[in-house]
């Protein structure tokens, strides 16, 4: 395993082995963890807090369907139901108390804990973007093994597909893909639900592009990988050309991309806003568009949260994909 | 109340696909390590997106707008929607039991309760009403048998239905219709009563077991209209008794259908009430449902609400889209619903800016055709609405104010001219050195639709012609929500609606604006005029039709004709399409409300 440490280098990963022991390693990513979450609330809490209007004409435009403004009498009870009375100081250092205890408040609009609203509803978006991800690492391999450096046409056919697919919009795609497999074919039901043939679609709509951004970035580094001595020698050695591919380039090849996942983790929930959508399926994306529209500052600010936890993790997740990948990096 | 749902066709602007991230991602290739100091900036952007969307993107979620008294739209649909239809729909045997109604809903709302056109839709599902509207604008019993009025006009006394019980189990006698009253008239609680009662209600009381007396502090002729929509569904004790919490998410009802499960983002699933037994008289049958359930969905984009029922995997879609409805008319029965209440109006500012000038606003109404802009951006499917105080299907709507302003250039050049506004270098004209610029504020994706957007540019264009320089000016429903656009200096047009089942909205509407006691959010031409209010008092305050009528016509007469504070554009609509097996299912007159406990499946072959 061990034995093609030393010739690397080249492969542009600019990462320095580390030697800090386990423990205190743990220890600073827990710190950090803490730090981004922190921050996360505390840009969302003035980020919010900063938008023109206030909070208690909002919540009483949002509750009685209006767009006036109130006078002070009538935004009073609201004010002091919701503690806007207070200085502003006040009120963040009441949230982030909050959520030091795990309590990340109440909704305005649909007056349930933030958390019991989250946990209720997080779970098919996860389910999705998980599989999605898997999805798009298995077409993302398999269209590296199969068309990189091979004869000219197979390799631009692969290529292009990637910047292609790389560029495809979510919602052209997720219609498309709905229209033809769903209205037209009838194969895979309209309303997808939480169901496993409802997954499928919505699952592809976000894997196609990501795959094409995912094999874009590992093509590259496969090819110079391909050309590295080690290769040759391996080769040498009688070593077949799918194992050298698969043994020995792909190990050195897929570490960038795998960087990027714990990134693209996060950017697929993004896109799950719009599959969603388009494919009637539960989940926190449009809860979020909701959120945000009508300005539920205590759930944007957890669904913040939760998005910024979910990067720490897969984050750490990278680390450990790295460190099995990369003998070089194991402590 | 009302307003704003329509979101739908804004899918549109939510289609932007991300692929920037993607972008900075392939950048960032070759340095990446310091993932946490990625993750802190990735954990920023996603604010800022979420923080930039609540400012500036349109929401595209989706949903629905209001609706009110039935009309029917398709010629060949022809099903009535009104319980006046039961004739049409009861001939045959006796109907079929059991069974499960898919329903294909737009928008899903924030609660099951409130003050959104869209909670009305689902409170009319679990809980029954004191009084119901038909078609014709007549009041017809439900949970009360029958009302008397003293002579004053000031004490209403309802009998109430004995024997009927909410679905936990609690009586639903006057003591509990008392707390419903009690609860809408607290103006912090968001309901969509809360607004027609505010200038009127006092008190209610339990006489006895199932006599309520409501005590007015003046006449209001449109209290049982008022009372018939969805909002005013009776909710069990036991729910005010657990909160706010449980009045969002899980009121209790005496209705024809039952909560069993809210699964956020994708559905409610109801069953019918076993011993349901308080149907409206204009109901097509008492007692308990048809059907033994019923899944409302929510399916925000039209092309898969649309794909569900061609499908079969709905049987009934709420807001046929524009482009499938031609085809809708073919193969399904399509009901049409056109809201009755104010219709999508130009509100002209007239407290300051260009539209402060009478002779202004008259060659703005006359300076483009609205009519054919909305035939044109609609397809046919939404009808134009010239009288700009109230919708065609308001009762006691003024049918003579639809043709004000017909689309004359020449006549809008000449007045001003005459009002001193001379053409400019670039076409635009000019008034002591100051351009004409109209700024027309709209919520877009919300209030206005795609389709209605496309009608605003269409105008925009022939305004430009006779020398406005409009800018139109999209605001997002937080912007709207926060009162952002509601004060004289925002804008000089906007344009919105008020979904009501009574001419009495014109008081909602027009209460004075600047009062120092109680200011009217509503009133957005910002025109106080105490003739006007005291007219639209009068006809609210009298027991006698006619007298009612004279005042709402004159009233209707003084903002669209002889101030010109608002100019109608179109109707605001809603729509259905069922399944040719599915008999039975109608548009309640009120709001629009769809009704599914009278539907019953055919049998093979049939319909």
């Amino acid at each position: 395993m061990g034995t093609f440490a030393e010739t690397p280098g080249t492969t542009a990963i600019g990462v320095k082995p580390r030697r800090a022991p386990w423990l205190k390693r743990i220890a600073w990513r827990v710190l950090a963890a803490i730090f981004v979450l922190w921050a996360a609330a505390t840009f969302t809490f003035f980020v919010q807090e900063l938008l023109p209007g206030s909070k208690a004409t909002l919540i009483l435009n949002q509750e009685h369907g209006t767009q006036q403004t109130y006078s002070a009498k009538e935004l009073k009870p609201v004010e002091e139901r919701y503690g806007f009375d207070e200085p502003v100081t006040t009120q963040y250092f009441n949230y982030i108390k909050g959520l030091a205890h795990g309590d990340l408040g109440t909704s305005y609009q649909q007056h349930k804990p933030v958390l019991t609203i989250i946990s209720e509803e997080v779970g098919p978006t996860i389910v999705l973007t998980v599989t999605s991800l898997i999805l798009a690492w298995i077409f993302a391999l398999a269209t590296i093994l199969l068309t990189a450096r091979r004869k000219r046409a197979v390799s631009a056919l692969g290529s292009g597909w990637e910047i292609f697919s790389a560029g495809l919009p979510y919602y052209w795609l997720g219609v498309i893909l709905l229209v033809v497999f769903s209205i037209e074919l009838k194969i895979f039901p309209v309303q997808g639900g939480t169901s496993v043939e409802g997954l499928v679609l919505p699952a592809l709509t976000l894997a196609i592009p990501l795959a094409g951004f995912i094999g874009q970035v590992t093509r590259d580094e496969f090819e110079k990988v391909l050309d590295q001595p080690f290769v040759t020698s391996a080769r040498a050695r009688g070593m077949g050309d799918l194992a050298v591919r698969v043994k020995h380039v792909l190990r050195h090849a897929v570490l960038p991309a795998v960087t990027l996942s714990g990134w693209a983790l996060g950017a697929l929930i993004s896109g799950a806003v719009i599959v969603e959508t388009v494919f009637a399926r539960p989940g926190i994306g449009q809860m979020i568009v909701t959120a945000a529209t009508n300005r539920d500052v205590p759930l944007v600010s957890g669904v913040v949260m939760l998005v910024a936890f979910i990067y720490v993790i897969s984050n750490i997740l990278v680390d450990v994909a790295y460190a099995i990948i990369d003998p070089r990096l194991r402590g | 109340m009302n307003r704003q749902d329509k979101t739908h066709s804004s899918s549109q602007t939510q289609r932007t696909p991300n692929r920037s991230a993607f972008a900075l991602c392939r950048n960032s290739r070759g340095k990446v390590r310091t993932h946490l100091v990625v993750a802190a900036a990735a954990a920023m952007a996603l604010v800022l997106a979420v923080a930039l969307s609540a400012c500036g993107g349109s929401s595209a979620t989706g949903a629905g707008g209001s609706s009110a008294s039935a009309s029917g739209s398709g010629t060949d649909s022809g099903n009535v929607a009104g319980a006046e239809a039961a004739a049409t729909v009861s001939v045959d045997s006796k109907p079929k039991q059991g069974g499960t109604i898919y329903y294909a809903h737009e928008q899903e709302t924030p609660c099951l309760t409130g003050g959104w056109v869209q909670e009305a839709f689902i409170e009319r599902q679990y809980a029954d009403e004191l009084v119901s509207q038909t078609k014709s604008g007549k009041i017809v019993p439900w949970l009360a048998t029958s009302w008397d009025t003293s002579k004053d006009g000031l004490v209403w006394t309802f009998h109430l239905k004995p024997g009927v019980k909410f679905t936990n189990g609690e009586p639903l006698n006057a003591k509990a219709v008392v707390q419903n009253f009690e609860y809408w008239s607290d103006p912090s609680n968001g309901n969509g009563v809360v607004p027609y009662l505010a200038n009127y209600y006092k008190s209610a009381k339990a006489l006895d077991d199932t006599t309520v007396q409501v005590t007015l502090s003046k006449p209001y002729a449109p209290l049982l209209s008022s009372l018939s929509q969805g909002y005013d569904g009776i909710i069990a004790p036991a729910t005010y008794a657990k909160g706010t919490e449980a009045i969002c998410n899980e009121p209790i009802g005496s209705g024809p259908w039952i909560i069993d499960k809210w699964t956020h983002g994708q559905n409610i699933t109801f069953s019918r009430n076993p011993n349901y037994n308080s149907a409206p008289a204009n109901a097509l049958h008492q007692g308990p449902a048809y059907a033994e359930k019923l899944v409302w969905s929510f399916v925000a984009d039209p092309t898969t609400r649309y794909g569900s029922l061609t499908t079969g995997q709905s049987n009934v879609i709420y807001d046929v889209p524009a482009p499938d409805w031609a085809a809708a008319q073919e193969n399904y029965e399509v009901q049409q619903y056109i809201t009755p209440g104010r219709p999508l109006t130009l509100d002209l500012n007239m407290a300051q800016g260009p539209f402060s000038e009478k002779p202004v606003r008259e060659a703005f109404a006359y300076g483009a055709d609205r009519k054919a802009a909305v035939e044109s951006a609609f397809e046919g499917k939404v009808p134009y609405n010239g009288n700009g105080a109230l919708s065609k299907s308001t009762p006691m709507q003024d049918a003579g104010l639809e043709e004000l302003w017909p689309f004359n250039q020449e006549k809008a050049e000449q007045l001003l001219d005459q009002a001193g506004w001379k053409v400019g270098s670039n076409g635009i004209r000019e008034k002591d050195g100051k351009p004409l610029n109209i700024k027309l504020v709209y919520g877009a994706g919300s209030l206005i639709t795609t389709e209605g957007a496309t009608v605003l540019e269409d105008l925009q264009s022939q305004w430009k012609e006779v020398g406005f320089n409009v800018e139109l000016k999209p605001a997002t429903l937080t912007q709207l929500f926060s009162g952002e656009y509601s004060t004289p200096d925002k804008y000089d047009a906007t344009i919105g609606y008020w979904t009501s089942p009574t001419a009495g909205v014109l008081l909602i509407v027009w209460k004075p604006w600047d009062s120092k006691t109680e200011p009217n959010g509503n009133d957005q031409s910002f025109y106080d005029n105490p003739h006007l209010v005291d007219l639209i008092e009068k006809g609210n305050e009298s027991p006698d039709p006619a007298e009612q009528k004279k005042n709402y016509y004159a009233a209707q007469e003084i903002v669209t004709k002889e101030q010109v504070a608002v100019v109608g554009v179109y109707v605001q609509e809603t729509s259905i399409a069922v399944e040719k097996n599915l008999h039975g299912v109608w548009l309640e007159a009120s709001q629009g409300e769809p009704v599914f406990s009278d539907a019953y499946f055919g049998s093979e072959g049939e319909g």
